[in-house]
């Protein structure tokens, strides 16, 4: 046999391209390439051959216009993204960039962050050689594109902040398949959008007013107030155009435009715009990259390049290496005396058995906490850095311990654990598991027999695995730390290395510390605090003019204090700016989808060196918080309390979370700080958003590429960072979270 | 010498600050994965431009004293050599056989049927299968479920409808070998699409000699063949 193997396992790895689990990895990229060109014939609307086999459409994306929604060259259409599309768009035009962000956040509303830069071509504009902005769109569906019936969409652009692209409008499209143009290509779409606009779309050709004059835009002023009393105020007017998707890779648009750009054609000198219309033509790269080329106004030449991504649409699906099949008992147990119970009264079977389980744990990642075996049961406590689904790893565990128990135990205990507390119990029988595998529902099936309890403490015959305490982990890893939006130059970044080691002398206590190095830089050269606040966020230049510094340094201790309760206490050096002390109790019962917290810490401003030593500026800064799971993914969290700048608040946050891990979502602040007091944006607000790894490599992690933008920093609605916040840890693990996750249990 | 071991001990120190490490029990920072798969990528990259090996002959395979299946994965023509990893029963019909490739890819077939792929990606969760207690293929018509993994981490059931025809005897070769079999067709219909199952039956033993068999519609239409018993 081993002949042929060696014999016939080299063509087996040439053909997968590669050795171990990679070649897998490689295969199915293979694999991912071929969804890829079927969704996207999908996404120009191809009618299925009757012998096609089924497959998972994905709807088919409209393109995006320069300002990052579904629309023509400049203008809006009403047609809204797929569910959950997150999409980049970059866009030019004479002196005139755009950067977008959008998401869909819900199927009848999108929202969009824009960051962008006019450049006169003489002088300065609002005291700028370079004029930087910031803004948010929303857009609501109003009707969906039925037979007869055009898609309409209600926008409102920019409607915060300064709002110098502040707009409103109602605009429908419809769409018309058309016949394919030459033999062997597809069959085109064609898109009609006509649309009524206010504001900046209402400022050429109007042909009607509301409510008079309308409050003009001030630039340079405190923005971020909701600009209610100017939406669909004053001139409207009509602006419309035609996209023609001509097959898959190629369209053409052509527009009316209702903006005449008046602050940027006769306040300022950045553009000549000598004509309404507009055309442009599109080439789809790739399944997810659209690049475009215009000629506007009659006289500029622009570009687009649209990014389009779906957290449902990896480009790699996610690989586990296969788990292991169970095997019944029936088939190795044959024996009435297999089934003995003896075994279980002997202290020495019992650590041969946490050993066993501990070492088959190992392949999948998953490290052995504590194991409590009777004759009959056993619970296994266990430590996942690997697998961003609990469920998976559940799966995972259940299956080992269906493989090393003795043939007597029936009631398998799973509890995974982090920081030391046991987050959750899933119950299972071994029999079930034994019945089910192959199952022809085997994962609905399992989940109909499974339990999920709070986690209990650790029972007092358990046996601590013998290897992981004291444990030490240490890790070498580049940073890259970015800062943005300083109207001199929009865009800073730090890079080095971190140097982090960790020490967890027994369950629940951790001794955390990070060196960092920086090795080049410029947040340096950022500006200066104008805040008249305390400078609790706003010093970030006088920290990044140090290098080498002590990014944390700290004692943590996790408990669980009672059946559904939760704690921390953490003392020392926290963040860059702030040490001291702090503490948390969290209430989350297992299968509850409200969470409530408490949280207080007394800390001290560090000094700008970074190391030892701190500034004067003490606080005491602490919060009640509540969270909620709401259906399909989104969650919601509510803080009340007081912020490092002994201002008194709130903070509400909703963001959306994917099974597979991204999320994205917003948040702001309202504290009894003035607006005036508080500076540029008036409050504190931003979004964030996570990308998983595993997401993007196909590839099992518990890592995510995570970003919070605030339009603008200031002191106002500040919390300070403490490492190890207790519910983002324990959410996950609990039942909502393991039942949405059901499917992964097998895989 | 000592400048020597100086120069080495900074070579090995810039070579771990540049590609980062992580040790111990505890998460590995996402820098250092980043490194980690983008280096994996460039290697399967370099592995995957090593010259094709023939295939295995019959005398080959005529040493080998093990249970062997080659499946061909047709959306890209890729080949595998799956083992027999275990063969059990449960209170549904058909004998389940799991075969798994050295690089951790799993099919489980009831009778001869798919019902589960893992390790592919958007793998075949599990499905039913239209088998009897003893022999292989389908046995008759009717429904058959697939739960496929797919969008965001879902589940996707798929209920199909099928008739199985029977296409007549049909010689079938196996690396030098031939088998006497029928072809029996399962047509399936639903989803949206159309599902097409081959499997060449042995006309005396019943044993399915070779299939064709879809797994979802990012893997596709499988190829197996029975090599070695």
């Amino acid at each position: 046999m081993s002949s042929f193997v060696t014999r016939i396992s080299r063509p087996l790895r040439t053909a997968f391209g590669g050795r171990g689990p990679l070649g897998v990895r490689t295969l199915a990229r293979v694999l991912t390439c071929g969804l890829v060109a079927t969704g996207f014939g999908a996404s120009v609307g191809l009618a299925q051959s009757a012998e096609e086999a089924p497959r998972f459409k994905p709807l088919p994306p409209p393109s995006l216009n320069f300002y990052g929604s579904a629309g023509l060259l400049d203008m809006p259409s009403g047609e809204m993204l797929p569910d959950g599309q997150f999409t980049t768009t970059l866009s030019y035009f004479g002196g005139n960039a755009r950067y977008n962000l959008t998401f869909q956040a819900l199927p009848w509303m999108s929202a969009s962050f824009r960051y962008n830069s006019i450049k006169p071509q003489t002088g300065l504009m609002f005291g700028f050689e370079t004029y930087y902005d910031r803004g948010f769109d929303v857009r609501f569906r109003l009707l969906r594109e039925r037979r007869w019936l055009p898609a309409v969409t209600m926008g409102l652009q920019d409607f915060a902040g300064t709002g110098v692209y502040a707009a409103e409008y109602f605009v429908a499209t419809k769409t018309f398949d058309t016949p394919a143009w030459g033999a062997g290509t597809l069959p085109g779409r064609l898109k009609l959008t006509a649309g009524l606009g206010w504001g900046r779309l209402g400022s050429h050709g109007a042909i009607g007013n509301i409510g008079g004059k309308r409050p003009s835009f001030v630039g340079g002023s405190t923005g971020g107030q909701l600009a209610y009393n100017q939406w669909f105020r004053g001139d409207f007017a009509p602006f419309g155009g035609i996209e023609w998707q001509v097959n898959e890779r190629w369209g053409l648009k052509a527009e009316y435009s209702s903006d005449a750009y008046i602050t940027e054609t006769r306040a300022h000198d950045v553009f000549q715009r000598k004509s309404s219309m507009n055309f442009g033509l599109e080439y789809q790269v790739g399944p997810r990259t659209r690049l475009g080329a215009y000629y506007l106004y009659g006289s500029e030449i622009g570009v687009t390049a649209q990014i389009q991504l779906n957290p449902k649409h990896s480009p790699t699906p996610m690989m586990a290496p296969a788990p292991v099949p169970v095997v019944p008992r029936s088939d190795w147990a044959t024996e009435p005396a297999h089934w003995s119970q003896d075994w279980a009264a002997s202290e020495s079977s019992r650590v041969q058995v946490r050993d066993l389980v501990a070492e088959a744990l190992k392949p999948d990642g998953l490290i052995l906490e504590a194991l409590d075996v009777s004759g009959v049961s056993a619970e296994v406590r266990y430590r996942n850095n690997r697998y961003r689904s609990d469920m998976l790893a559940v799966g995972r565990v259940a299956r080992v311990m269906a493989r090393v128990l003795p043939p007597s135990v029936e009631t398998f205990r799973i509890v995974p654990v982090r920081k030391g507390m046991g987050l959750s119990t899933t119950v299972l029988r071994r029999s079930d598991l034994e019945a089910l595998e192959f199952d022809a529902n085997s994962s609905d099936a399992l989940l109909a027999v499974t339990g999920f309890a709070s986690a209990g403490p650790v029972a007092d015959s358990a046996i601590q695995s013998g290897e992981l305490y004291p444990a030490f982990a240490t890790s070498i890893s580049p940073y890259a730390a970015p800062a943005y939006f300083d109207p001199a130059q929009p865009f800073r970044l730090d890079v080095g290395v971190d140097f982090a080691a960790s020490y967890a002398p027994a369950p629940g206590w951790f001794i955390g510390a990070t060196l960092r190095q920086r090795a080049l830089g410029n947040v340096k050269n950022g500006r200066a605090s104008n805040s008249r606040l305390p400078h609790v966020r706003t010093d970030q230049v006088h920290y990044a003019q140090y290098g080498r510094t002590l990014e944390n340094l700290y004692v943590a201790r996790s408990w669980k204090p009672g059946k559904d309760l939760y704690a921390r206490a953490t003392l020392g050096y926290f963040e860059s700016m702030y040490g001291g002390i702090s503490g948390e109790l969290l209430w989350k019962p297992v299968s509850s989808r409200l969470a409530l917290g408490i949280e207080g810490n007394y800390v001290v401003q560090r000094d700008f060196d970074q190391r030892l030593g701190f500034r004067d500026y003490k606080t005491f800064t602490g919060h009640g918080s509540a969270y909620y799971e709401l259906p399909n993914g989104y969650q919601a969290q509510v803080d009340v309390g007081r912020y490092l700048a002994g201002d008194y608040g709130a903070t509400f946050g909703v963001d959306r979370v994917f099974a597979n891990g991204w999320s994205v979502g917003g948040f702001f602040t309202r504290t009894n700080v003035s607006a005036a007091d508080f500076g540029e944006g008036s409050f504190d607000k931003g979004f964030r958003f996570r990308i998983p790894l595993d997401w993007m490599l196909g590839r099992p992690s518990r890592n995510a590429f995570g970003i919070t933008v605030r339009p603008v920093q200031r002191d106002g609605g500040q919390r300070v960072a403490v490492p190890g916040r207790l519910y983002g840890q324990i959410r996950a693990a609990h039942r909502a979270s393991l039942e949405q996750q059901g499917a992964k249990f097998w895989e | 010498m000592r400048s020597r071991f100086a120069s080495a001990l900074a070579l090995v120190l810039s070579a771990g600050l540049v590609t980062g490490c992580a040790r111990g029990p505890e998460k590995t920072p996402l820098e250092v994965e980043v490194i980690q798969a983008v280096g994996q990528k460039i290697g399967a990259l370099r592995a995957g431009r090593q010259a094709k090996r023939p295939p295995p002959t019959r005398a080959q395979l005529d040493t080998v004293k093990v249970p062997y299946v080659e499946v061909t994965l047709e959306n890209r023509d890729l080949l595998a050599y799956l083992s027999q990893q275990s063969v059990r029963r449960d209170g549904d019909p058909g004998e389940i056989v799991v075969w798994r490739t050295e690089d951790n890819v799993t099919l489980a077939l009831r009778g001869g049927v798919l019902i589960a792929t893992r390790g592919l990606g958007d793998d075949l969760l599990s499905a039913s299968a239209l088998v009897g207690e003893s022999g292989s293929g389908p046995q008759s018509g009717g429904e058959r479920r697939y739960q496929i993994r797919g969008l965001d981490n879902d589940k996707r059931s798929l209920s199909l409808a099928c008739a199985v025809q029977d296409l007549g005897p049909e010689q079938v070769e196996i690396v030098e070998l031939s088998y006497a079999t029928r072809h029996l067709q399962e047509r399936c219909e639903g989803g949206g699409g159309v599902v097409v199952n081959d499997y060449w039956v042995d006309s005396v033993s019943g044993r399915i000699w070779q299939s064709r068999q879809w797994a979802g519609p990012t893997i596709g239409y499988l190829r197996l063949r029975q090599l070695t018993l």
